[in-house]
């Protein structure tokens, strides 16, 4: 009984709510929420093709999410995942149309370039804040705002490729494309490498000298400076390696995905990410299954518009519901607790 | 004529783990002060929030009458950033229309202050004020709502002596203005100065109820400790050699200020600082712990010696109140050979090390991987402390050490600082309580506004002129 409650006063529930509540809109609308939610069922875990569509909104939105639970969990609100995803995409699709090599170096090399690119893009945010206390809020949401005109620029201009119509950059070589992890689908072992990422990053925050002061950094600063953690310098690293990996994201997208750059990489995944980490409680293993859920949404949102009739928008209502459904249990548990003896 | 104006009847309440409060009877009395003492973690808290209404009992009933009850906490509940009228003002502001008319909140605070003879600048941040005139703002905050029951939670644990004489004049003239007070508190020599009746509690139940008049300190202190008072370590002689150093140190600005301090601590030595709070203590212990700049020289004989540090508020700059026991005996010793291994924290070492604190302290915890935030205030005091002894460090600094927690837990801290020293380590020791100073210290130093005013060794020690000392008059 205990557990079940338990469960149910967790993120399941507040799903479960979210869901009931996202019925009764629907209802108001007119669509049976019964059509609504198996068109969404069908459409995102009906079939091979759906459930690797849902696995590939499942990578896009993990390693974003990642990026901002170490964030998050320093303590310190990174909401400039999407702009690091894009550096990160943009700079592994820059090298990439240029640059050939046999294939597990050459995936390597430009996943290394979306880390790198995604990490300097954090690490400007970091920086400021590191140096000048500049808030990271608005310093990382400014730089989504940057890393996009540039990317636009770029691809309409010096990157753009002659063969292509649209604004975007060469394809890559196909030695320098991520393999496939089911065959005839879009998914690759982009998957793979993002519940690497998570299980490396448990490992980091709960067991390394560096996740310990990163925890206490984000928990308790005060403590935390007066016992040995380098508080700019643990800024720093915190907004640089969140950064790296939201822009790994982005060249697992290039390489694994699209096998180029353009600015219709993300619709969002770096803002989508903040409810996943959130709703997965900035823990990467329950990360990776909130990354999930989110990703049957995604996937399936098409799908409801398609077969039932439901604007792909109430997928974005669902969401919502989720979190603030979340929030206000956090809320009234936190009111809930007893003080201390 | 008194009466009853709060009345608990069987009262239980229960935390994960612990039976904090186990059917307790009590009633409260107009025109008296009542002091309920205990141990660390008797439930002494947790009765008073029952009492307030802040926590719902499992069992048993609370009777108010209708009376309103003012709980003034032991942790400060007051706005940083908002100046002591609106701090006291809170949520009650007159109003001019839409806004808060500003002129008539604040006659309203000077006069209640007047009224109560609580000398307080209303316009003051918070922030800025030292502890001592944050709990009369705090105190100020209880009296606007008029209670006719006042709970006081540890009100005088950050007092100085002044400060305490005057706090218990104020409560006492409220008393007498027919005001049911309750102070929880653990320093009996208040309870038997002050109040009317006394309630011991342990283990969550009520043990002993006297009349203060037909009662004494040892009394009240056995009735507490379930037995006989535990004994202080005896110091011991040790050779004293020349362990830290502060060569004409200037830190700080405006009244907390330090201005060239030079003072020596041997190893096998307690120092002392005497002084009433907000003298520069903090700016002293903040210098030396690295935390802000500093003018002159601060040093070790050797810079490979271990040192330790108490930190003067366990919650903000001590512990992580989130994290279990284990992961806190970690906090500040993370980067040590001894904690690591390789890149990641030896948990097995860190266990052991918690086992080992909670051993020699006598830290009651239902585990060792319980989050530090649902043990007593002496319980997470004991841990900052055996952190801070770990590994027998050769400097200690120790700042308040025994702020807010118990005679028995005291007992324990003061006699693990006492058996650190005649294990050869030098401490310095910041206390605001002057008893403690002359408890442990070898050699007392005075510290008025920023500079040392007078330095005495243990068997020249004259309490008067200490007394003196630490209130600026002349030496």
């Amino acid at each position: 009984m205990n557990v079940l409650r338990r469960i149910l006063g967790g993120p399941v529930g507040a799903i479960l709510l979210a869901f009931f509540l996202a019925a009764c809109a629907m209802l108001v609308a007119g669509v049976s929420p019964a059509d609504g939610f198996q068109a969404l069922f069908i459409g995102s875990l009906g079939g091979k093709q759906q459930i690797a569509e849902t696995l590939v909104q499942t990578t896009a939105l993990l390693f974003p999410a990642l990026g901002i639970s170490l964030a998050f969990r320093a303590g310190l609100f990174n909401i400039g995942a999407e702009g690091q995803l894009v550096v990160g995409g943009l700079a592994a699709g820059a090298v990439g149309a240029h640059f050939a090599a046999s294939t597990p170096i050459a995936v390597f090399v430009l996943l290394a370039c979306g880390f790198i690119g995604g990490g300097v893009w954090g690490a400007i945010a970091g920086w400021l804040r590191a140096q000048f206390n500049a808030n990271e809020i608005i310093s990382t949401l400014m730089l989504n705002f940057i890393a996009l005109a540039i990317a636009n620029y770029l691809v309409s201009g010096p990157l753009k490729s002659s063969a292509a119509a649209g604004a975007e950059t060469a394809p890559l070589p196909g030695s320098s494309w991520l393999p496939l992890l089911i065959p005839d689908t879009r998914l690759s072992i982009g998957l793979l490498i993002a519940i690497a990422a998570a299980i490396v990053l448990r490992w980091v925050f709960t067991r390394t000298v560096f996740g310990y002061e990163l925890r206490a950094a984000g928990e308790a600063p005060e403590a935390a400076r007066r016992n040995g953690v380098n508080m700019p310098r643990m800024t720093f690293l915190a907004l640089t390696l969140s950064g790296a990996i939201a822009g790994l994201g982005g060249a697992t997208l290039v390489t694994g995905v699209l096998h180029r750059f353009n600015t219709q990489l993300s619709p969002g995944y770096g803002y989508t990410a903040i409810a996943v980490a959130l709703v997965g409680d900035l823990n990467p293993l329950w990360v990776c299954v909130a990354a999930f859920g989110f990703g049957i949404l995604e996937a399936g949102g098409l799908a409801m518009q398609a077969l039932a009739d439901v604007p792909k928008d109430a997928i974005h209502v669902i969401e919502g519901l989720i979190i603030l459904v979340l929030a206000a249990r956090r809320y009234i548990a936190t009111r809930a607790e007893g003080a201390p003896i | 004529m008194q009466d009853v104006l709060l009345s608990l009847r069987g009262i239980c309440k229960s935390f994960p783990g612990v039976r904090a409060v186990d059917g307790v009877d009590l009633d409260l009395y107009s025109h008296e002060i009542h002091a309920l003492v205990g141990e660390n973690g008797a439930g002494k808290s947790t009765l008073a929030n029952v009492a307030f209404g802040a926590l719902k009992p499992d069992e048993g009933t609370v009777e108010t009458g209708g009376n309103r009850v003012g709980l003034v906490h032991q942790h400060f509940e007051l706005v940083g950033r908002l100046s002591v009228w609106q701090n006291v003002m809170l949520g009650r502001e007159p109003r001019r229309g839409w806004s808060i008319d500003a002129r008539a909140a604040r006659a309203r605070v000077v006069d209640l202050a007047r009224r109560n003879g609580l000398e307080i600048d209303p316009d003051a941040f918070v922030d800025e004020l030292p502890v001592g005139v944050q709990q009369r703002v705090e105190l100020l905050r209880e009296l606007e709502r008029e209670p006719a029951v006042l709970l006081l939670d540890e009100p005088t644990a950050a007092l100085a002596p002044a400060e305490i004489d005057s706090f218990f004049k104020t409560i006492t003239a409220l008393a007498q203005g027919g005001t049911a007070i309750m102070i929880v508190t653990h320093k009996l020599q208040e309870v038997i100065a002050y109040t009317k009746r006394v309630s011991v509690m342990r283990h969550g139940k009520i043990v002993g109820r006297f009349e203060t008049a037909k009662t004494s300190v040892d009394e009240i202190a056995r009735a507490m400790v379930g037995g006989d008072l535990p004994q202080v370590a005896q110091r011991e002689p040790v050779v004293q050699t020349p362990c830290f150093h502060m060569d004409q140190v200037s830190a700080g600005s405006g009244s907390t200020a330090i201005r060239d301090i030079s003072l020596q601590v041997n190893a096998g030595e307690i120092v002392g600082i005497a002084g009433v709070e907000g003298n520069g203590q903090t700016t002293l212990a903040d210098a030396i712990a690295g935390m802000i700049p500093h003018a002159g020289t601060i040093s070790l004989v050797d810079v490979g010696m271990r040192t330790g540090v108490i930190p003067q508020d366990r919650h903000r700059e001590g512990l992580v109140l989130g994290w279990s026991i284990v992961d806190n005996v970690v906090l500040g010793r993370q980067r040590l050979a001894e904690t690591r291994r390789g890149v990641t924290i030896d948990r097995a070492a860190a266990r052991a090390d918690a086992q080992a604190i909670v051993k020699s302290l006598d830290v009651r915890a239902a585990s060792l991987e319980v989050a530090v935030k649902t043990l007593s205030g002496g319980n997470q005091q004991k841990i900052v402390v055996g952190r801070a002894l770990l590994g027998n460090p050769q400097f200690v600094l120790a700042y308040q050490p025994t702020r807010g927690i118990d005679v028995g837990a005291a007992a324990l801290v003061q006699s693990r600082l006492i058996e650190a020293r005649n294990a050869g380590t030098a401490v310095l020791l910041v206390s605001f309580e002057l008893d403690e100073i002359l408890a442990l210290a070898d050699r007392v130093l005075v510290m008025y506004r920023g500079q040392i005013a007078g330095s005495f060794a243990r068997d020249e020690i004259d309490r008067a002129r200490i007394g003196r000392l630490m209130a600026g008059s002349a030496s």
